[in-house]
């Protein structure tokens, strides 16, 4: 990164509004780095200053409550969610996301927040969280609000977040807890790779399937009643996706994926 | 040489003995040009075209000039020097016309990598977009823009090729061998197919770093990450009309290059920006993203193959014509052609041959050499062919082969005579089809498909390869004995990682008949203090440096025997030498230590003799020819390594995705000097051979743009992409004129990986490849294509 | 600038940092720690890793201004009284290394996966090296030089 930027470090989440109010037009938030610093290196962004959140407590943490379920700090990391019995228990599937982020290394600093902030279509976490059915809470100095993270992106890297807000956590409903569920990632090899195309399915009282790499944002489809048979899936999955045809996969094989997952992921939950 | 040494005698030639640099490398005290860091040093950035083809109309370097920190900047404009190495056609930046996307326009040096950076951004250049030349094959039509219309007034090297002035050929090699037509009659079959793959980067893990200093009276030091430090020298001489004594090349450790750096490439234009900054060292390292297309790339080929055969599947003739796509510039594209194009038929009896291959300029990146020198690329498209002629005459593949190998008696291509000596192809193929219980499958692997719901089956190819060099090449060696009798030995033959210098302090140890603890092999090169060698290119290394070696030593042994003979008042015949003393054969009490003699032997009363110990050994490569330019017959091949490979795959056939249960590799490695050493580069080099076979690979937009020049996606293979098990075999038919029989196997180990996987996939769904890389894509393709015709069926 | 306080291989430094440094930067140009290498810049192929507060990061994409607080260790923090520990030793022996410009980052990766899992099966030596690239050695010497260095290889193997 040749240019310079200011650095701020709130310690608390009061400290981090009042940054946001005053600079955050025109600096981005630094949580793992792992996508902000890439593409500043790049020269695709180049912010006046970076505000670095990983020293405020209250955005670390993962806890579970039977009643309220599963809150995940906005800067814990990947290897954090991914080593964390709970999650490991009740939530597999978002170990099973986080894992299949990049390398180990940077797992150590990739936030959960920063994977799906960065609204990249082929965000790793994004399938995992949808199909739990999670709530994402955005604050800033004038107040807190829960919404779903169906609605939190609007477009390739784009999301709802104003300037002034951040994402303060993540929230998965106690009913979603021991679903069961399994995340598929299409690489071009065996090692770390962006996803050329993904699918999340959890089972439980519903079908719940999402999709990432095949839309502008990653997808979520409407619920299935567990007696759905696998070609209706598919076919309702097929009817949402638009996929593109790039450098990493034609539309054709992404499309064909996204049937090959959903069957198989179906004849591992359902059947 | 030495081949009747009996390896029962041998101490240290032909055991894993530790790295001599590997200490280093584990603690971070090894130092690579990128490491360092010069008093006064600048930092240099360049200026890109974003077009592959463009005029340049202006260029504003103002406010890049203007901007604090900024001590040099340089255009196209101001810089009246070609650089070329078989063919003189590159400017160091870009004059008037760009020819690629990514070649240098501008550059800056500054006082620190951020100023230089933004001064660079602040460049304005003003271009006219031209039409692109991006089809190797369309740019041979007549109407084709040219790449470089002033082609007819470059300097080349004329004993070794043939540029087309007024098209975009920059080199045609033929190969004319038997009557094809008539043996094309003879045939029974004729089968004709082409088979292509794209560029491919090298990826050394540390990218191109360069530090210049041009001192008054053109004085200049460059420390660079390269592989040959005098071919750097001599091309930099030759480039700017300076004295080879004025320049002095220093290459420190380097981290990877697998001929990528076998060239010049950064030094020429640092060297300028420092003369410019007046005379302030300067450094520029290439970023990732710049290794991709500021630097060259691997030639893209399309291999056109038609051959005739007999029913019984004896091969009566073929006809080869091969498409290198070089990019925008020569470099060492000219020059894979040729090499490609005298082994173009394999380790195979081809009695009629007739090759046109042929160099391309386009507006792409620029091809140069790259681990397999073309082998990696042509062996794709014909053990594929031989694949498919072997199918459609209903001979077993292997059969097919090991009809047609190259057996002794048998000519090449080029007329050469195959020996006892040369190497056996046959034992290779024979071993690794062994490994992999080739053409039946195990019960095991059946159970395998079953639970896994997969498919496995089996392929294999053959391999050969020569080093491409003039030939007339040389090198040195120089051991020097320290005081205490340890040793330094002295070669300008670089070790970037095949642990070459290993090997050579073997068999100093076993010539000197001293530990090979006590012997160093001085890592950093240095034009001005090391003895000549040309490149570190070709898997030439270990035998002509291993010979140099040798000769090396013999000259220090004689020359302690010479003071030997007279402290000890005998004749030299009478002596002999081991642990680290030369002692009388008849009396061994009567002995001298090595460190006695090592500055010179001094009596008791302060008489000296002798002088102190070193031992020069020159080797040059023999009896090698040029190739006639109309036939391509000559003597081109310093020796032949012979090797095989083959794989079991096991496939999802819904996805198309795969993964190698194992590998089998076989090479005829004359004499295995390091075992671990040689162990490693077989396996590294199978991975990168499976990097090119499964996902590397450039990608152009319809521009001529590079759409993936980074990690992200270009992948290259991780610890979770290998096989789940790798063999390895060496045949050991001593080569006559080795090291102790040995014969270079640095680049065979990736050539033949891609067919075996072709074939593989083939042999189990019928699916027929053309083009590498095969991505799973392509694979459900393939087989979602054949399903469908043969539905329609 | 930005002052910040930490530990490097032991020694507490104070230094003021330039807040868009990153990490690699710092403790090569700053630090002349050149042990750590550069091989992307874009946290894809592991030479630059390193251990902060033991664990392994991309030092391409941290800044430096991260570290205050902190300790962190390079490669030339993990041998001992000038004697290599066993992973280099292990290194070394199994030609684990050849041209050596992913070995730090290697090295300490595999130091991080030695501390959590001091027996790692061969997949989890896999899964905790797969983001350092290595071009040379294929990877298969690595390996066993780090089933080495745990104790688990026979000496048949070696």
């Amino acid at each position: 990164m040749a240019e310079k930027f200011e650095y701020y470090d709130p310690k608390t989440v009061k400290e981090l509004c009042k940054t946001l109010d005053e600079v955050g037009s025109k600096t981005k938030i630094l949580a793992g780095g792992t996508d902000l610093i890439v593409e500043m290196r790049a020269g695709i962004k180049k912010p006046a200053g970076v505000i670095d959140v990983k020293k405020i407590k209250e955005l670390k943490g993962i806890d579970f409550d039977a009643k309220k379920g599963l809150r995940i700090g906005s800067c814990v990391t990947c290897n954090e969610l991914g080593r964390n019995p709970v999650i490991e228990k009740k939530y597999s599937i978002l170990a099973e996301c986080a894992e299949s982020i990049a390398s180990y290394a940077l797992r150590n600093r990739a936030t959960i927040a920063g994977n799906l902030c960065n609204a990249s279509p082929c965000a790793d976490m994004a399938p995992g969280l949808l199909v739990l059915g999670a709530l994402i809470t955005i604050v800033s100095s004038s107040g807190e609000k829960t919404i779903k993270l169906s609605d939190f992106f609007t477009g390739v890297k784009k999301t709802v977040l104003q300037p002034n807000e951040f994402v303060k956590e993540i929230i998965i409903p106690a009913e979603k807890a021991n679903s069961k569920c399994k995340y598929m990632k299409q690489k071009r090899i065996k090692g770390h790779d962006l996803s050329m195309v993904s699918v999340a399915m959890a089972v439980k009282d519903k079908i719940t399937v999402a999709i990432g790499s095949a839309y502008i944002t990653p997808v979520v489809l409407p619920e299935f009643a567990k007696s759905t048979k696998v070609e209706k899936i598919i076919e309702a999955a097929l009817s949402v996706v638009k996929p593109i045809t790039d450098i990493r996969s034609s539309k054709e094989y992404r499309l064909h994926i996204i049937g090959v997952y959903i069957k198989r992921l179906y004849e591992q939950l359902v059947k | 040489m030495f081949e009747n040494i009996d390896k029962e005698d041998l101490k240290y030639v032909g055991k894993g003995v530790e790295r001599v640099d590997g200490l280093e490398k584990c603690t971070g005290d090894a130092l690579y040009a990128s490491d360092l860091f010069l008093q006064g040093m600048l930092f240099a950035k360049v200026k890109t075209s974003p077009y592959a083809s463009a005029r340049i109309k202006k260029i504003d370097v103002s406010k890049a000039a203007a901007l604090p920190g900024v001590r040099s900047v340089l255009t196209g404009a101001e810089l009246n020097y070609r650089v070329g190495l078989y063919i003189v056609d590159k400017y160091i930046l870009a004059k008037g016309i760009v020819r690629h996307q990514g070649e240098a326009v501008a550059a800056v040096a500054a006082d620190t990598e951020d100023i230089a950076k933004r001064a660079v951004e602040l460049i304005e250049v003003e271009y006219e977009e031209l039409n692109p030349v991006l089809d190797p094959v369309k740019a041979l039509d007549k109407d084709s823009p040219l790449v470089h219309p002033d082609l007819g007034k470059y300097s080349f090297v004329e004993a070794a090729f043939t540029p087309k002035p007024g098209t975009n050929i920059a080199n045609h090699t033929k190969l004319r061998k038997g009557d094809v037509e008539k043996g094309f009659k003879e045939s029974d079959y004729i089968f004709e197919r082409e088979y292509a793959n794209p560029s491919v980067q090298h990826v050394p893990m540390e990218t191109h770093v360069s530090i210049a200093q041009w001192q008054t009276g053109d004085k200049i030091t460059i420390w660079t990450s390269a592989q040959s430090p005098f071919t750097v020298r001599n091309l930099f001489c030759y480039s700017f009309g300076i004295s080879h004594k004025n320049v002095r090349v220093i290459v420190p450790y380097v981290g990877g290059g697998f001929g990528g750096k076998a060239g010049i490439a950064l030094e020429p234009l640092v060297a300028c920006l420092s003369k410019k900054a007046g005379g302030k060292p300067v450094k520029l390292q290439a970023t990732r993203e710049e290794e991709f297309n500021l630097l060259a790339c691997r030639s893209a080929l399309k291999y056109r193959i038609k051959t005739g055969v007999k029913k019984d599947g004896k091969i009566v003739a073929q006809k080869m014509t091969m498409f290198w796509d070089s990019g925008a510039y020569a470099d060492y594209a000219v020059n894979v052609t040729r090499a490609s194009g005298y082994s173009a038929g394999g380790p195979y009896e081809i009695p009629n041959a007739w090759l046109d291959a042929y160099t391309i300029y386009t507006n792409k990146v620029y091809g140069t050499a790259y681990r397999g020198f073309g082998h990696v690329e042509f062996f794709w498209g014909l053990e594929r062919h031989f694949e498919y002629i072997a199918d459609n005459l209903k001979i077993d593949p292997l059969k097919f082969r090991l009809i047609n190998t190259l057996k002794p008696g048998g000519k090449t291509l080029t007329g050469e005579t195959i020996h006892h000596h040369t190497g056996n192809v046959t034992k290779c193929l024979e071993l690794v089809a062994k490994s992999i219980n080739y053409g039946k499958k195990t019960p095991e692997e059946i159970k395998r498909e079953k639970k896994n719901k997969t498919i496995i089956g089996k392929g294999l190819s053959a391999l050969h390869k020569a080093p491409a060099m003039p030939p007339f090449t040389g090198t040195v060696v120089i051991l020097k004995m320290n005081e205490d009798g340890s040793i330094i030995a002295n070669l300008s033959l670089t070790d970037y990682g095949a642990g070459t210098y290993t090997s050579i302090a073997q068999i100093i140890a076993e010539q000197l008949k001293m530990s090979v603890d006590r012997i160093k092999v001085a890592v950093e090169t240095d034009t001005d203090r090391d003895p000549y060698d040309w490149q570190t290119v070709a898997s030439k290394g270990l035998i002509m440096s291993g010979n140099a070696a040798i000769l090396a030593s013999q000259d220090l042994l004689d020359k302690m025997y010479d003071m030997a003979s007279q402290i000890l008042r005998c004749g030299k015949c009478d002596l002999r030498h081991d642990n680290e003393k030369v002692f009388v054969v008849h009396a061994p009490e009567r002995f001298v230590n090595y460190k006695e003699m090592a500055v010179g032997y001094a009596y008791s009363n302060g008489n000296g003799i002798g002088g102190p110990l070193i031992g020069v050994g020159r080797y040059m490569a023999a009896g090698l020819t040029n190739l006639d330019k109309e036939t391509g017959q000559g003597n081109p091949a310093l020796d032949w390594t012979y090797g095989a490979h083959a794989v079991i795959v096991e496939l999802d056939p819904e996805t198309g995705e795969y993964s190698l249960i194992k590998s089998a590799s076989a090479f005829d490695a004359g004499k295995v000097i390091n075992t671990k050493a040689a162990r490693g580069q077989c396996i590294g080099g199978f991975i990168q051979g499976y990097g090119t076979a499964a996902c590397e690979g450039y990608i152009y937009n319809n521009k001529g743009q590079l759409m993936n020049p980074s990690f992200t996606d270009n992948k290259i293979p991780t610890a979770k992409d290998i096989p789940e098990q790798m063999d390895l075999f060496f045949v050991e038919t001593a080569q006559l004129d080795g090291p102790y029989g040995a014969r270079g196997i640095g680049e065979h180990s990736m050539i033949g990986v891609a067919p075996a996987i072709g074939n593989a996939l083939k042999n189990m769904t019928g699916i027929e490849l053309l083009h590498m890389p095969i991505r799973a894509e392509d694979v459900w393709k393939a087989m979602s294509d054949l399903k469908m015709k043969k539905n329609k069926k | 600038m930005k002052t910040i306080t930490f530990k490097i291989n032991g020694s507490k430094y104070s230094k003021d940092v330039e807040e868009h440094k990153t990490l690699l930067r710092f403790l090569r140009e700053d630090l002349h720690l050149t042990g750590t290498k550069e091989g992307c810049g874009a946290g894809e192929c592991g030479a630059c890793i390193v251990l902060v507060n033991g664990a392994p990061v991309n030092s391409c994409l941290m800044l430096a201004v991260e570290i205050d607080g902190s300790e962190v260790t390079t490669i030339e923090g993990v041998s001992k009284n000038g004697q290599p520990n066993s992973l280099q030793k292990a290194f070394e022996k199994h030609h684990a290394v050849q041209c050596g410009f992913c070995t730090p980052g290697m090295i300490l990766t595999a130091t991080d996966l030695l501390k959590r899992k001091p027996k790692p099966t061969e997949a989890e030596i896999k899964e905790a090296i797969e983001g350092n690239f290595c071009r040379c050695t294929g990877y298969v010497q690595i390996i066993e030089a780090i089933k080495d260095a745990s104790g688990q290889l026979k000496s048949t193997e070696e």
